[in-house]
């Protein structure tokens, strides 16, 4: 099928002796939203960190907008450009300002020009309402202002697909809304999602799917009323229960 | 009861206030304080009697010159361009003086930000060295040559230290990179590498550039006896910088390379944009430091026979006739070292300053 962003098949990925991925199978259509949720250690973060490569797996097929994802440093350039991230920690350039972490990819990794990148970078900015912000450093920033300027600089390279790893979870409570807010806008906007989350409120708002992992595994997977509603493993019952105090 | 808006307390000021509270707070801080006051003015009264007030300054007065009267300046004026210039030839050392201006203006313009740009510090380091050595050496345009052998005195000092440094630079970056090298045998043999040019003296390594090298290398790749110290001096200085480039890459989170990688960015921006302006930047302090201690140990190549400036400075008072003004020339020599040192200390502390402030 053309028309599918993400295409697992028997993943299988190993920490020494420890079996972290196991079979995974998993396909997410273009322009969908998917939510991974699941315990701690259950390789969540490992999943998603092998769709743009930051991680190697050991056999299976996985392929990115077609892409086989690999060895392959030319294939692996292509899909990194294609794909955004955006992580727990922000991980912005504490040395460079606002506006610069945001300019200086599309420089490096797209080979604009400083005006064209400066004015992409404003754009976004101003979308995710940080444009106040660009002349600052990171560390002027809250936690919840500095996870949107993470999402600015990963958005300013266009990136078709764009994957979330816990965006929310090293954030203050009264934060976690501003950055969800902007989340749900981009998956209404049609981007293809993949968002590991525990925030069970944008999988009922945004989600198309939902899939529960355990101990390396997909224990479960359905749209979002499934899950929530109608359970039919006993983790995931006893994950929502968790989730949903 | 009303309220009533209260002007805040007087808060306390004037000199005496700040006396009190920086010097009389305690019993014991009034003690130290008189102690230490006593001791003070009594230093200073008598350097300032021996310095300027009982000091002879001209050399027709030299007969003056005896150990009950101060100093005896008069062996600056009569030694100074010794001191100086070294053995460079007295009507030529104009050149001296303009080569060592251009490399401390060259120094100078590169510890400005707005010269901290990949393109911007070879080209201004080039043209500072370049005019340096053709100054010094001449040989051209009705200049008179004069080698490296006769170059001295201070402009040779900063000649080295900062030939030093520029070099040794970025050499301790590629020893650091190299070091991390995802590659074994790089990393391990560069780390081998580094752990043996630590582990032996200067001195031995200078002298192995000056007076070995010439007996392995073919003629045409040795180079003059002052490059191939200068070269072996770098490498040495870097062999040190690469460990504290390493520190600094080390302190920097793993995020850092994710975020890199998962933006696409090529791996020489990584180095270049991310990496090694933030290591430069966590181990500032360190780099200082060891600036400030290759400048000092630039002394040492006097062993092999160039003239710096504290060889210039032995020389001087070597000739009998000022041998009793040693004191003299030696504080001469420290105020000139600590004109430089200290410098280089406070623009490590104002750079300090201004990246708390958030500048990069
Ligand atoms: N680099 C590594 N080396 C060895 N084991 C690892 C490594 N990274 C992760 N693991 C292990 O793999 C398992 C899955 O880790 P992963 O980070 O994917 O979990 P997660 O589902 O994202 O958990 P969390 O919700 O805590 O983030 C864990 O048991 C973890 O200990
Ligand atoms: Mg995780």
């Amino acid at each position: 099928m053309h028309n599918s962003a993400i295409s697992i098949h028997g993943l299988e990925k190993y920490y020494g002796d420890f079996h972290a991925l196991k079979n995974i199978t998993l396909e997410v259509p273009d322009k969908q939203t998917l939510v991974i949720c699941g315990p701690s250690g259950s390789g969540k973060s490992t999943l998603v960190r092998c769709m743009n490569g930051l991680e190697t797996y050991h056999s299976g097929t996985l392929k990115v907008l077609g892409l086989p994802i690999g060895d392959d440093t030319k294939v692996m350039d292509q899909v990194r450009k294609r794909v955004g991230m955006v992580f727990q920690n922000f991980n912005l350039f504490p040395h460079l300002t606002i506006l610069e972490n945001c300019v200086l990819p599309q420089i490096r990794a797209l080979g604009r020009d400083r005006t064209a990148a400066t004015r992409e970078a404003r754009e976004h900015l101003q979308k995710m309402q940080v444009d106040i912000h660009a002349e600052k450093y990171p560390d002027q920033l809250s936690g919840g202002q500095q996870q949107r300027v993470a999402l600015a600089r990963a958005l300013a390279l266009k990136p078709e697909i764009m994957l979330f790893d816990e965006p929310t979870s090293a954030l203050d409570p009264e934060m976690i809304s501003e950055v969800l807010e902007v989340m749900q806008e981009l998956a209404r906007a049609d981007m293809t999602i993949v968002c590991v989350t525990h925030e069970m409120g944008f999988a009922k708002a945004v989600a198309d799917r939902v899939i529960l992992m355990a101990e390396g595994e997909i224990v479960e997977e359905g749209t979002p009323e499934q899950m929530f509603n109608n359970p039919q493993h006993q983790i995931t019952r006893d994950f929502m229960e968790v989730v949903n105090g | 009861m009303a309220i009533e808006a209260q002007a805040p307390p007087p808060s306390a000021t004037g000199p005496a206030v700040w006396l009190r509270k920086h010097f009389f707070a305690t019993w014991y801080d009034t003690v130290f304080s008189l102690v230490f006051a006593v001791l003070i003015y009594l230093a200073l009264k008598a350097f300032i009697g021996w310095a300027f007030v009982d000091a002879i300054w001209r050399v027709e007065n030299k007969d003056l010159c005896t150990h009950d009267a101060g100093a005896c300046w008069a062996v600056i004026e009569s030694r100074g361009r010794l001191i100086l210039f070294g053995l460079y030839p007295y009507e030529e050392q104009w050149r001296s003086t303009l080569a060592c201006l251009a490399v401390i203006i060259t120094i100078a313009l590169s510890c400005l930000p707005s010269f901290w740009s990949i393109r911007r510090l070879p080209i201004l380091w080039i043209a500072g060295f370049a005019t340096f050595v053709l100054l010094m050496r001449g040989g051209f345009a009705g200049l008179e040559l004069v080698t490296s052998e006769q170059w001295g005195g201070l402009s040779l000092t900063i000649f080295i230290f900062s030939a030093v440094f520029v070099i040794g630079m970025p050499l301790a970056v590629l020893f650091a990179l190299a070091r991390r090298s995802s590659l074994p045998v790089i990393a391990k043999s560069f780390g081998f590498f580094i752990d043996i040019v630590r582990s032996l003296p200067l001195l031995a390594l200078l002298f192995a550039a000056a007076v070995v090298v010439p007996l392995l290398v073919p003629d045409w790749l040795q180079g003059n006896k002052l490059m191939r110290v200068v070269i072996a001096f770098a490498i040495f200085f870097a062999a040190y910088q690469a460990e504290i480039i390493r520190a600094g890459l080390q302190s920097i989170s793993q995020g850092q390379e994710e975020a890199v990688a998962a933006l696409g960015m090529p791996y020489w921006s990584l180095v270049i944009d991310i990496l090694l302006p933030q290591a430069f930047r966590n181990t500032l302090p360190s780099t200082i430091n060891q600036a400030v201690i290759t400048f000092k140990e630039t002394s040492i190549v006097t062993i092999i026979g160039f003239f710096e400036v504290m060889a210039s400075g032995n020389a001087a008072i070597g000739s009998g006739e000022w041998g009793n003004q040693y004191v003299e020339v030696y504080v001469f020599l420290a105020l000139i070292y600590f004109v430089f040192v200290f410098g280089l200390s406070r623009y490590g502390a104002w750079l300090e300053t201004r990246m708390r402030l958030g500048h990069a």
